[in-house]
């Protein structure tokens, strides 16, 4: 069985090495972008299941990101993964798939990941 | 006899330094003695131009009787001479009875004594100061010598009287100078303005001798502690009198005065004068000044001269000053208003900016937080740790979990959510969250009243947005009673400026909120409670104030307290059409 691919945008090196291990522990393959411009390039060449994506980035931010992957390819599942709660209600945030706050418990993020990809 | 020895004295005395009347009696003395007149009398002309006997000889007997009436210039001989001014001379025969005026009936019985008399006016080139009046028992005729004497005499006692006028009337501009400088020194100084107005009444009751003099401000433009100043007392059953004299004044916007003010009725005293003059600014009236003056005063005042014209002045004269004090009464309300709303700005904005703060501080401390936490559970998982570090771990990850909750709250209290409106039955929600609430056992004890308006309106709202508010309020209630008592929860329909609101009111049995507590009660980071840390109701607040509403509460000490969220309302045919 082919191993899922998550592509993880993120600006915060540390918060990218611990997403990556938490992931990899339930057996996804992960690839990393320190930001908006990063994970379009990484798009175009490869494959990923799934994106999660932080919104506070520096140059593109995650909204204006995620507006770029769904114009490339509508199918493209996207989890926004913020530090801010109020996004959720923010209608651009809509075009994404999902929407968990960042938060040291992982289950959260975890759970939302297996519920938009089905498995 | 000796006239030029007369005369001598006569100029010497004139040019004294002696008092202007005893100069003028010593004159009548000399004429009496050396000419042989037991009569020299000196008529003066008054203000109102009538001529009363003011001066007199020492042997005079019929100044008591001239005394008696002021008469008119042209009325009886004395008059015809001050119209005139030319002299008459008669003997007995030809002296008309009276003197020619019906008044001095009392000198039926003595004028026949006298054989001659003489009246000269008194006057120079230009105006006529009184007349002269010299009666004699023992002369047959006056000689034209002593006509000649007499005629000098008259110029020099039109002299003096010219210099009396002059130095009264000197006198007169003197007071009115000092008290126009005074009055200006107040105005232009650094007192209070009600510390002005009471001053300009003393200062105007003192100049003009007045029993009082008061100050009444008919401005309702302006906030002020109080509108009426007074020197002096007013006697209160005259208040209504001058109340009326003041109203006329303002309605008129000219000075009206009344002879017959009493302090009270049927009193033996005698009338007083009030006299009420407005005092006009550039294009409206200010108030009114009103003076009472005393009977004696009342004859000048009443005559539209001299003191009523001081009156005039100085209400012409304060009302510029005064016009500048009652601005900057205003400009200093103005300037605290302005102070108010300055903080009030600076409070909203410090709030404001203070909010961006902690988002922003929230948010840089949210990631690392996520990664301690994060490793620290890690570390949990694959460490092989003793029963301590286990615990240690344990504690820093509740930690963590802690300060998150914390700074998602200040992350969802600063930044602004856009709003998803729908319509929603309010009843209906009301019903969903309590009954939601309710089954949790720890409600067991909470009782729940419901006083719903069963006709309520929709409400245009985040419906997500506000259940959060009821929770919040229905959540402080529950925690105020410590678990127990009554939740009343009511519906109404009401209007906020004839636009329809419908209020939704919630009451707890839980013994009310402190003074203290209640002015603190919406702001954020503000709590009683041992946990939580006050986002609540602020949050609360600002999401119904997103709706156009507002949140009331009511504090009932001892009792408990009550909620009332206020939110726009739609007709209730909108969903349904």
């Amino acid at each position: 069985m082919e191993q899922i691919r998550i592509l993880l945008v993120d600006d915060e090196e540390h918060i990218r090495l611990l997403f990556k291990e938490e992931l990899e522990e339930e057996g996804y393959s992960i690839g990393l972008a320190s930001n908006g411009f990063e994970a379009l390039e990484m798009l175009k060449v490869g494959e990923f299941d799934l994106v999660v994506l932080d919104i506070k980035m520096p140059g593109m931010d995650g909204i204006q990101t995620l507006n770029e992957i769904k114009k490339v390819n509508k199918e493209q599942r996207v989890i926004l993964c913020s530090a801010y709660g109020e996004f959720k209600q923010d209608f651009s945030s809509w075009v994404s798939d999902a929407y968990v706050v960042k938060s040291a418990d992982m289950r959260e993020l975890k759970d939302t990941i297996k519920n938009v990809l089905g498995v | 006899m000796n006239f030029a020895n007369t005369l001598g004295k006569v100029i010497d005395i004139s040019h004294s330094n002696l008092e202007i009347a005893s100069r003028i009696n010593a004159i009548l003395n000399i004429v009496s003695g050396d000419l042989l007149f037991e009569e020299v009398l000196v008529y003066t002309l008054d203000k109102d131009r009538r001529l009363s006997c003011r001066f007199m000889n020492r042997s005079s007997r019929l100044f008591d009787l001239l005394n008696d009436y002021r008469s008119h210039v042209g009325e009886g001989v004395v008059g015809t001479v001050a119209q005139k001014r030319s002299p008459l001379f008669f003997t007995s025969r030809d002296v008309p009875p009276r003197l020619g005026c019906l008044f001095y009936a009392g000198l039926d019985d003595v004028l026949p004594r006298y054989r001659v008399f003489a009246f000269l006016p008194l006057a120079d080139d230009s105006f006529l100061y009184g007349v002269l009046l010299a009666g004699s028992s023992s002369k047959e005729a006056i000689s034209s010598d002593e006509k000649v004497v007499l005629s000098i005499l008259s110029r020099e006692l039109g002299g003096i009287l010219r210099t009396y006028d002059l130095l009264l009337s000197s006198k007169k501009q003197i007071t009115e100078l000092a008290t126009l400088s005074e009055l200006g020194r107040i105005l232009t100084s650094t007192m209070e303005p009600h510390a002005i107005l009471e001053n300009i009444a003393l200062i105007t009751a003192k100049t003009l001798n007045a029993w009082f003099a008061t100050i009444k401000l008919d401005l309702a433009f302006i906030r002020f502690d109080g509108q009426r100043f007074t020197s002096g007392t007013i006697a209160s059953p005259m208040e209504g009198q001058v109340l009326d004299l003041e109203n006329e004044a303002l309605r008129l916007g000219q000075p009206v005065f009344r002879t017959d003010a009493r302090i009270g009725e049927g009193s033996s005293a005698p009338p007083l004068f009030l006299f009420a003059v407005p005092i006009v600014a550039k294009d409206r009236i200010l108030g009114t000044i009103t003076l009472c003056l005393k009977q004696e005063e009342q004859r000048d005042i009443a005559d539209d001269q001299g003191d009523r014209y001081l009156v005039n002045m100085i209400a012409n004269y304060i009302s510029s000053g005064l016009e500048n004090v009652l601005l900057t009464i205003k400009l200093r309300d103005a300037l605290r208003e302005l102070g108010d709303a300055q903080r009030r700005l600076i409070e909203n904005e410090k709030m404001r900016s203070l909010g961006e703060m902690m988002a922003n501080i929230a948010h840089e401390i949210k990631n690392p937080l996520v990664v301690i936490g994060g490793f620290t559970k890690r570390l949990a998982k694959t460490a092989r740790l003793d029963e301590n570090e286990g615990r240690y771990v344990d504690i820093i990850t509740k930690e963590v979990a802690r300060l998150e909750s914390i700074l998602n709250e200040i992350l969802n209290y600063v930044k602004e959510a856009p709003l998803l409106f729908e319509l929603c039955d309010i009843n209906n929600l009301l019903d969903e969250i309590l009954y939601l609430l309710a089954s949790d056992k720890t409600w067991a004890h909470i009782k729940i009243t419901k006083e719903y308006d069963a006709h309520l309106p929709f409400a245009l709202c985040d419906v997500q947005q506000i259940k959060q508010v009821f929770i919040n309020i229905l959540m402080n209630s529950f925690e105020a009673m410590r678990g127990k008592g009554t939740i009343t929860v009511g519906t109404e329909q009401t209007t906020s400026e004839e636009k329809p609101f419908l209020a939704v009111s919630i009451k707890d049995s839980g013994g009310g909120i402190s003074p203290a507590v209640m002015d603190n009660i919406f702001n954020p980071f503000f709590t009683t409670k041992e946990k939580g840390i006050g986002l609540g109701l602020a949050i609360s607040n600002k999401i119904v104030t997103h709706h156009g509403g507002d949140i009331e509460v009511k504090n009932k000490p001892g009792e408990g307290a009550l909620f009332v969220v206020y939110l726009p309302s739609q007709s209730r045919t909108t969903k349904e059409g």
